[in-house]
């Protein structure tokens, strides 16, 4: 046979979990615009987000929203280069792009997220 | 009345690529597009080549592009489209050998690799093989397909990748994936389970739109998607 994509799974993985996410992303982003939008002060300022991101709680919903996220958008753009790139070596070279870029990513937001302190504001301040 | 209309020639022998040539001919509203393109090979132009047989939406053999739109020629009729010129194209996405008659060979190839007869080594019956009504529904719309390929040519994903297996081949497996009498649905799940198979679907419902047996072709992939997690994952 032919063989003319380079990694040769079906996609059956990314198909399920790009489904699984997308359902978490919609109770996340409905969580995110009500407090944000309704039920919060009205104001976003820093220091209204810096006490909200101290809580455990917060870092753990933030992180999620991160990692889910990124799959899911990252999923998706692996599927246009399964369907419209057919030069192995273009697919090797956005592929290593996408798992690249999504380390990269993951690992900032996952830095940014968990090592932020309130005390962060007042180092700031002064 | 007179209808004016467009259809696409290549005749590989003298073109380098398809042109359009016009023909007027005298119709009724209720004269159906295959009888049109007869009338102008009979009639007007003997060069022009389209592939007919039954005349009745059964035998899936004059699938072609009207008016934009994939569907039988015998089957729609000069009074469905809008009024001005009616354009006929072949099937897209397929090599055309001439005229409106494309190249289904790659075609029939995926069809085969999903195995489309039924597989079943226990011991023969004297009679038929019974199915109770409900497991008799699970296929039967799967089984009105007339294999006219209009789906497949439809579809995006197939224009990208035309090794993609394609909403006909995929129907025809789950035909045989979920009818009760066949025992190798295993085997077929694993060849709808492919880089070129079932999830390169990416449910555009073109096919649905195109099947001239109203067949929801998206629902029963989508179906095969769903059977292949619960068991492959």
């Amino acid at each position: 046979m032919n063989i003319k994509f380079v990694p040769g799974d079906s996609g059956m993985r990314r198909w399920f979990f790009q489904r699984i996410t997308g359902i978490f992303l919609v109770v996340l982003l409905l969580v995110h615009f009500t407090i944000m939008h309704f039920i919060g002060t009205g104001e976003t300022t820093y220091q209204t987000v810096a006490s909200r991101l101290a809580s455990p709680l917060w870092k753990t919903f933030d992180l999620a929203f991160l990692v889910f996220a990124l799959y899911h958008g990252l999923a998706g753009l692996w599927v246009v280069v399964d369907d419209y790139v057919h030069k192995d070596g273009w697919r090797i070279f956005i592929y290593s792009l996408i798992v690249l870029g999504g380390a990269l990513l993951l690992a900032l937001g996952a830095l940014t997220i968990i090592t932020f302190s309130p005390q962060m504001l007042t180092t700031v301040k002064m | 009345m007179k209808v004016t209309f467009k259809i696409q020639r290549f005749i590989p022998e003298n073109d380098t690529k398809p042109s359009f040539k016009e023909y007027v001919v005298e119709a009724q509203p209720n004269t159906t597009i295959l009888d049109c393109l007869n009338d102008i090979r009979w009639h007007y132009d003997e060069t022009l080549s389209f592939r007919r047989s039954c005349g009745h939406a059964i035998c899936g053999s004059c699938a072609m592009n009207i008016n934009g739109k994939n569907g039988l020629a015998c089957q729609t009729h000069v009074q469905d489209l809008k009024s001005g010129a009616i354009t006929v194209k072949p099937l897209p996405s397929f090599p055309i050998i001439k005229d409106l008659v494309v190249d289904l060979d790659k075609f029939y190839e995926k069809f085969n690799k999903i195995k489309p007869y039924l597989i079943n080594d226990g011991p023969v019956p004297e009679k038929e093989r019974l199915q109770s009504p409900e497991q008799q529904k699970l296929i039967e719309e799967s089984t009105t397909c007339i294999l006219c390929a209009a789906c497949t040519s439809s579809c995006p994903s197939f224009w990208a990748d035309d090794d993609y297996l394609g909403p006909s081949a995929l129907l025809k497996a789950y035909r045989y994936i979920f009818d009760t009498r066949d025992t190798s649905a295993e085997e077929r799940l694993s060849v709808v389970n492919d880089k070129h198979g079932v999830f390169r679907c990416h449910t555009i419902f073109n096919c649905n739109e195109a099947c001239p047996k109203d067949i929801n072709i998206t629902n029963h992939i989508a179906k095969l998607k769903t059977a292949l997690v619960t068991t492959k994952l």
